[in-house]
């Protein structure tokens, strides 16, 4: 009780200084690499959700984060108000997700990757071939453009609450019942159905609410953005950071998407200027992570670095 | 002048499919490593046939004399250096490690490149068989033939040779394989090496058949992923009728809703035999 205390108030804290930052005059670019911070930290959080807590390792993140996308944009272009747009992204994204688990819960393991790989790009072509609001189609796919400009300080402030709270959300289930069925989901599947774990409602729910974290990820970013088609939206980029993160920072722990999205935006930063480079740089980072560091830096740093309130229980 | 029929022309492109995911199968079967970066390795056989082809004229069917080896070797390494290491560890950490693989392939192939569209444009490519009542493109023909030579004598390799059977040995069951003094280290970094030559012959082959860019690495992957679930998984015969079955509902679509549409039907195909039959329609587990 005490150490749940302690955590919500070091949240706060950490989204007080958050909030302040802006009114502090921090230049323009240093607030961009920091609203992608926030924005890769809800994704990895999301993907760790999955792969790090209940042992699904999931493919189709992208999926989520660009029918938010779509989502948000195309209402805008009914003059429908914002957060309307938000809100329908993640009653989509939840009903996505039953639909992808149908099939897809029958896999065990490796076979439940292979399954959720082929969504984003059946997403990819339906909205490539889809076109649900004809004649303001921009650039020369599928393009559409957000309508109502929204400010770089709010949007920033939107992606620090969506990041910060997308950590609160995974702090609380890990400590929750639903986080130790969970685990016991992960650490093997048969002893955990024998023990009367309900496992597809608990592997259904983890599912749904990381869709939702992918999901207002996928709105905060297409709010800055602006601009969606179909090739970007549902582009396997999105998968990659989130699990470029969490690995990096060390996958089932709570710190590491934190550790790990800094690192990222920090290396994103480092390689603006060099589009595919960047890329396969990543992939060697990624290569060299698992090869060197399999806990992560979180785990190459120790325990005893942390503030003992961020303390993992339910270890893998 | 007849048209062929879509049926004969997807039944042919399905050989080829067959090849395509024969490499994935095999890596999948003995290693349990969900190789991500297939597609992207099959990619790298084309492109270099395609620098061969451009720069030095070697024809792609010759150039196989070099790349089978070359690729052979490329496998040989993956596996022994990079891929044994994860082995013991979880076989999540080896599909990660393809992922990152497959991103580095991709953007190498992008600055090496550029993103442009291409194609392996031989004298033959646009020859054409004429038997009377249809009329068969002469490189589907050849993907066939050469698909089908490949996976005969691959499955005389696993059935025949010492190596082939501990192969398979170590794939059904490797303490039991150890315990027989099969070095499953060689023998596993053997079968990647096939799987990057079956890779290399289809690379081949597709780069004769359609056009590819960079990016090319995903559709292939998820076409022989489409193989894998719908043949099942373990059965040469099986992996041989998931493509044709995967090469004539592709052709077959894109006839009836338009090419554009015609991969979706392939998707959905694949998630409806994994929500009815998870271990495919000639798998058995």
């Amino acid at each position: 009780m005490r150490k749940a205390f302690d955590t919500l108030v070091l949240i706060f804290i950490w989204l007080g200084v958050c909030l302040v930052l802006p009114f502090l005059g921090i230049p323009p670019k240093v607030s961009l690499y920091l609203f992608l911070f926030f924005v890769y930290l809800a994704l990895a959080n999301s993907w760790n959700l999955l792969a790090g807590f209940s042992g699904l390792v999931s493919l189709c993140t992208s999926a989520f984060f660009g029918l938010a996308g779509y989502c948000l944009i195309l209402l805008s272009l009914l003059k429908v108000p914002l957060w309307i747009g938000f809100i329908v992204g993640l009653i989509s994204n939840c009903l996505l997700a039953t639909l992808i688990a149908i099939p897809t819960f029958r896999l065990s393991g490796i076979y439940f990757s292979i399954g959720t790989l082929v969504i984003p790009e059946a997403m990819r072509i339906i909205f490539f071939l889809w076109r649900p609001i004809k004649g303001t189609v921009h650039g020369g796919g599928a393009g559409y453009m957000l309508v109502g400009k929204v400010g770089m300080q709010s949007v920033y402030l939107l992606s620090a609450l969506v990041g910060i709270l997308s950590v609160a959300v995974l702090y609380w289930i890990v400590n929750s019942e639903f986080g130790l069925g969970l685990a016991a989901i992960r650490d093997n599947q048969r002893t955990a159905e024998a023990s009367g774990i309900n496992v597809y409602t608990l592997k259904l729910r983890s599912f749904m609410i990381s869709a939702c974290i992918a999901s207002v990820a996928g709105s905060t970013f297409y709010l800055y953005q602006g601009y969606i088609e179909p090739a970007s939206a549902f582009n396997v980029k999105w998968t990659m950071i989130a699990m470029l993160s969490t690995v990096i920072g060390g996958i089932g722990t709570i710190k590491g998407p934190i550790v790990g999205s800094a690192f990222v935006t920090f290396l994103h930063f480092l390689l603006a200027r060099y589009g595919t480079l960047s890329l396969m740089v990543q992939g060697l980072v990624l290569i060299a992570v698992m090869l060197l560091a399999p806990q992560g830096l979180v785990g190459l740093l120790g325990q005893r670095f942390w503030p003992k309130v961020l303390e993992d229980r339910h270890k893998a | 002048m007849m048209e062929p029929t879509p049926f004969l022309m997807g039944a042919l492109l399905g050989g080829l499919y067959a090849l395509l995911a024969l490499g994935l199968s095999l890596v999948f079967g003995v290693m349990r490593i969900i190789n991500v970066a297939h597609g992207d390795f099959v990619l790298l056989a084309t492109y270099l046939a395609y620098a061969l082809f451009t720069y030095a004229g070697v024809d792609p069917f010759l150039s196989l004399c070099l790349l089978v080896p070359a690729m052979f070797l490329f496998g040989f390494i993956v596996q022994r250096y990079l891929f044994s290491r994860f082995l013991l560890r979880s076989a999540e950490a080896a599909l990660i490690v393809a992922f990152g693989m497959s991103l580095v392939i991709q953007n190498l192939h992008q600055i090496l490149w550029s993103p442009m569209s291409r194609g392996l444009t031989t004298p033959y490519s646009l020859k054409a068989l004429d038997l009377g009542q249809v009329f068969i493109p002469f490189t589907y023909l050849l993907d066939f033939l050469v698909s089908l030579g490949a996976m005969v004598a691959l499955h005389a390799f696993l059935s025949k040779t010492f190596l082939g059977k501990a192969i398979r040995a170590a794939s059904q069951d490797l303490k039991a394989a150890q315990m027989v003094g099969i070095n499953y280290r060689t023998v596993f970094a053997v079968s990647f090496g096939i799987a990057m030559v079956t890779a290399a012959m289809a690379g081949i082959c597709l780069g004769l058949t359609f056009p590819f860019n960079p990016q090319s690495g995903v559709s292939f992957l998820i076409i022989a992923f489409g193989v894998v679930i719908i043949g099942g998984l373990g059965s040469m015969i099986g992996t041989f009728l998931g493509g044709v079955i995967l090469g004539v509902a592709q052709v077959v679509s894109a006839e009836l809703l338009g090419s554009a549409a015609q991969m979706l039907v392939v998707y959905a195909l694949v998630l409806l035999i994994l929500a009815l039959r998870p271990q495919g329609l000639f798998g058995v587990r």
